[in-house]
């Protein structure tokens, strides 16, 4: 089935497009994006069951964007009635709309006197293109969020949690979590009017037991895409694969610092293309030399074997949306081709202001929150060798799985990825050995430069969140097949 | 809206409900270098509902939450009500009560003037002393006025207001052609000039000194110095472990009047739940729940006082009176700053991304700058990283006489752990 567009951005349509009617004989560039999405989120574990009709990305709210003298500034609501209200207003929606307008420019204009009274100069910014575009959109879904049969759902969760304790050894609970939004966003401009509605879901199984130290350690499975409720039933698989990986967690010791030889699996791949050349070529960033990728534009940065892409049409994903929330259309970059750097992604008014065209990647948190260039889909190709061919390459080093964490530092392009396990390869052998956590660093060119194999397979993961420093967090999946390159551990 | 939700909430004779309503006013800037990048206003109000069912003759209580959209109309209000309350009676926690004691007062209302907050960050960004070699590349100032109202069906009601700003800000240091950047972000109530000053100007000499940074040497281990923001995450990991839902989940072991550690050799620490603290972006008397904020020691002289957290944990653990965290105070040691800074020691005053994981005490950050103390020279490194668990350096942690202020915590300015793995890289 279709995913249904929202019945409420489609009745508000004539008072949105009256509203940017109005404050266009005040701007020169006007836009309104408008969000409408529904959803839920579970959690439960034999211990604690949360259920709640909200999650990080529903939504109902307006933001609108205005530029004058090379300004731009934005309001954001979401109780037009708050602002202005209604019965205060004779007339119909053209009348409502003009004063709901006046007081966005009223609240803008006293932001301006603020700026004048510390003397602030202006980061005068060109006027952003407006060609006629029009997008109706409703992607492919099986299930709804807002139609999902709860009882049913919770009980299958309720029995995974079940089934996981009678499975993973030593658990002291088993937590399935999980959460399905139907997005409906609506974009307008003068010559402009967008309109997509999708569905994502993300879920999970995690599970913590006591090692024989007495520390906790937490395991985790994570299963998304761009479909519905359903992604629910993927987990099934997730119970005898996390009962191993708790096995070996409980039994990892400590990694002796230094230098080794690596195969990182997808997921940890995803992190290095996440960390390593998601932040480091979002172009906001090289507006405000904050990035050393714009030095390195059709330069080596990794292997001949390295090629990456990015874009929302890259994958199915939890952010293969049609257009990005300034109304840019999805797209899909080549950011490295065969170990050159060739392109980054960038926000339209950061396109405006590097004079490049925008990819389709300005994103906000939600309508309340600025944008900023941001990461959809990042993923390495694949390459042609096999994952028992490249283990058995390894004279000393480990097998890396399952992320933790990591963060970027696109000056410097240091690289920090936590990850969960590592599994000691000696002579070209698993050993049985396992470690964890294990904190992987490095030189992004180094760590790029030394990738001698990849795999012929290849995984996309969206659970989580992602932040731009330490907040603004979006959606993102990223992945890839594996590696082997050396890195520094410990 | 809230007296629609409210009735209809009570026509469908739910066993309990909670209705919270959220009002921000928020002013934004964002500059790159000292040019205004983009200003924003965001005019925001969130309503959340909370339906209790009790469920098996009283055995569990079923809760399902959610937010009712403020543009909603009757009949999408009847809607999400009616689903939450059919989803509650599939959720079947043990049994617990909403708190019904009443408050000493029922309103806290501050005067909030974002536009004088805003001028002053604004103000203060243009006042930090620059040169060429050391300067602001961009910063982001976010003000708000916080209006909160919540209510629950046993008669507790409240309502307060606040101001809550957050600071995010880039500094950029330069040699020649050599370049380096340091990223700091903070809450804070309103705009305290002065200690944000010195917090700028001392990120800016930190990065003067990053640019003559060498490789981290390979070592082996050594006491590993904390004295910026970072080392809030230890504190808030021993103040976690304090908490009735990791004690109920059985991830904390910790006791009511047993000691943190059984081999605690340094500094015993003390940590009290504060209801207020100037300039903390969470300063009001009643937590998220309608619970009155009980001053009182989580830990003291190293020996677990009392819990902290969410009423049905507290419940399940036989504690009626309790109260969520949100301002805390950490005592400090038996040496000074100066004092913990003697020997050989390693003090890291910027991490890529320094984590202290409270389920299990991992402790994780790459280096990007440290100053390494050996042998009485002092060398400035970067790279590599600082690993190890909690639980191995609780024993021997020491901090500091001196305290500061991070938003929400008074912390020790300096903190000593041991036992902590340092990877090199020559």
């Amino acid at each position: 089935m279709k995913a249904p567009f929202s019945t409420y951005l489609n009745d508000q349509t004539p008072f949105f497009r009256e509203i940017v009617s109005d404050l266009s004989s005040f701007y020169e560039y006007v836009s309104l994006l408008a969000t409408d999405s529904v959803g839920f989120r579970l959690s439960l574990s034999q211990r604690r069951k949360i259920v709640s009709g909200s999650n990080m990305t529903t939504e109902r709210g307006v933001v609108v964007r205005v530029s004058r003298y090379g300004l731009y500034s934005e309001f954001a609501f979401n109780a037009p009635e708050d602002i202005c209200p209604r019965d205060s207003v004779q007339g119909d929606v053209t009348a409502y709309a003009k004063a709901v307008s006046a007081k966005i420019r009223e609240n803008l204009e006293a932001q301006l006197r603020l700026l004048a009274r510390t003397k602030s100069e202006i980061y005068e910014t060109g006027v952003l293109a407006d060609e006629p575009l029009e997008l109706f959109v409703e992607k492919e879904t099986e299930r709804l969020p807002e139609k999902e049969d709860m009882s049913a759902l919770i009980d299958y969760c309720n029995g995974l949690s079940t089934r996981g304790m009678e499975c993973i050894e030593g658990a002291l609970d088993v937590i399935v979590n999980g959460s399905s939004t139907h997005i409906n966003k609506l974009f307008l401009t003068k010559n402009r009017f967008l309109r997509q509605s999708y569905v994502y879901t993300e879920c999970s199984m995690a599970s913590y037991a006591r090692n024989e130290e007495g520390e906790v350690k937490t395991i985790y499975l994570g299963k998304s895409g761009c479909k519905g409720p359903e992604t629910f039933s993927e987990l099934d698989e997730c119970v005898d694969e996390l009962a191993k990986i708790m096995k070996d967690t409980l039994k990892a010791g400590k990694i002796v610092p230094g230098e080794y030889e690596i195969i990182t699996s997808p997921e940890v791949t995803g992190l290095i293309a996440h960390e390593a050349f998601g932040h480091g070529v979002e172009m906001d960033m090289f507006v405000k030399k904050r990035a050393l990728g714009a030095e390195y534009l059709d330069k080596r940065i990794g292997s001949d074997l390295v090629t990456m892409h990015e874009g929302a049409l890259c994958d199915n994903s939890v952010t293969a949306y049609a257009f990005d929330d300034e109304g840019v259309l999805a797209g899909d970059v080549t950011e490295i081709e065969n170990g050159i750097l060739r392109t980054g992604i960038c926000d339209a008014l950061a396109a405006v202001r590097l004079g490049v065209q925008p990819t389709g990647n300005g994103k906000r948190e939600n309508y309340g929150h600025k944008v900023y260039t941001r990461m959809t889909n990042t993923i390495f190709d694949s390459g042609s060798s096999t994952k028992e061919e490249m283990i058995a390459s390894v004279k000393d080093g480990y097998l890396l799985e399952g992320m933790e964490s990591g963060m970027e530092d696109p000056k410097h392009w240091g690289i920090q990825c936590i990850v969960a396990r590592g599994y000691e390869i000696k002579d070209g052998k698993l050993t049985g050995n396992v470690v964890a956590p294990v904190v992987m660093t490095g030189y992004v060119p180094d760590l790029l430069g030394n990738v001698s194999m990849i795999s012929n397979d290849r995984c996309v993961y969206g659970n989580g969140g992602c932040g731009k420093g330490h907040k603004e967090w979006v959606k993102v999946a990223d992945g890839g097949p594996y590696l082997k390159t050396k890195a520094r551990l410990g | 809206m809230l007296n629609y939700i409210k009735e209809k909430l009570q026509a469908m004779h739910c066993d309990a409900y909670e209705i919270t309503e959220k009002k921000v006013t928020g002013w934004e800037f964002y500059f790159i270098r000292h040019k205004l990048d983009q200003n924003r206003v965001k005019e925001e109000t969130t309503i959340t509902v909370s339906v209790y069912r009790s469920l098996e003759d009283g055995k569990f209580l079923g809760k399902a939450t959610g937010e009712i959209f403020p543009t909603a109309s009757r009949e999408e209000v009847d809607k999400t009500l009616e689903d939450l309350y059919y989803q509650a009676s599939l959720i079947k926690n043990p049994y617990y009560t909403l708190t019904d004691k009443p408050l000493p007062e029922t309103e806290k209302i501050v005067e909030v003037d974002v536009d004088k907050i805003a001028e002053d960050f604004v103000t203060l960004m243009k006042e930090i002393p620059e040169t060429e070699d050391k300067f602001l590349n961009s910063y982001e100032i976010f003000v708000n006025r916080v209006e909160q109202y919540m209510i629950n069906s046993n008669g507790i009601e409240y309502r307060c207001t606040y101001p809550q700003s957050m600071l995010e800000y880039v500094v950029n240091a330069r040699n020649g052609e050599h370049e380096i950047e340091l990223y700091r972000i903070g809450d804070s109530g309103s705009c305290d000039k002065e200690g944000l000053k010195k917090e700028i100007m001392r990120t800016m000499n930190f990065g003067v000194d990053r640019l003559k940074a060498v490789p981290t040497p390979k070592m082996e281990s050594i006491p590993v110095l904390l004295s910026t923001d970072v080392a809030t995450l230890v504190y808030e990991y021993l103040g976690a472990q304090t908490n009735v839902g990791l004690k109920y989940m059985r991830v904390s072991e910790w006791e009511i009047g047993k000691p943190i550690s059984e081999e605690l050799r340094g500094d015993k620490v003390s940590i009290k739940v504060l209801r207020n603290l100037p300039n903390s972006s969470k300063n009001f008397d009643v937590d998220a729940e309608g619970s009155y904020i009980q001053e009182r020691y989580l830990i003291r002289d190293g020996v677990v006082e009392s819990y902290n957290g969410a009423r049905q944990f507290s419940q399940y653990l036989g504690l009626e009176d309790n109260s969520i965290i949100y301002n805390a105070q950490v005592s400090g040691g038996t040496r000074s700053a100066e004092e913990l800074r003697s020997g050989d020691y390693l003090e890291v005053v910027e991490f890529s991304d320094f984590s202290v994981d409270e389920m299990g005490g991992d402790i994780a950050g790459e280096i990007r700058l440290g100053y390494l103390h050996k042998d009485g020279v002092t060398t400035i490194v970067t790279g590599g990283s600082v690993a190890g668990n909690m639980e191995d350096a609780l024993k021997d942690m020491t901090f500091s006489k001196e305290t500061t202020q991070y938003d929400r915590y008074v912390i020790p300015e300096v903190t000593c752990l041991k036992n902590l793995r340092i990877t090199g890289v020559v």
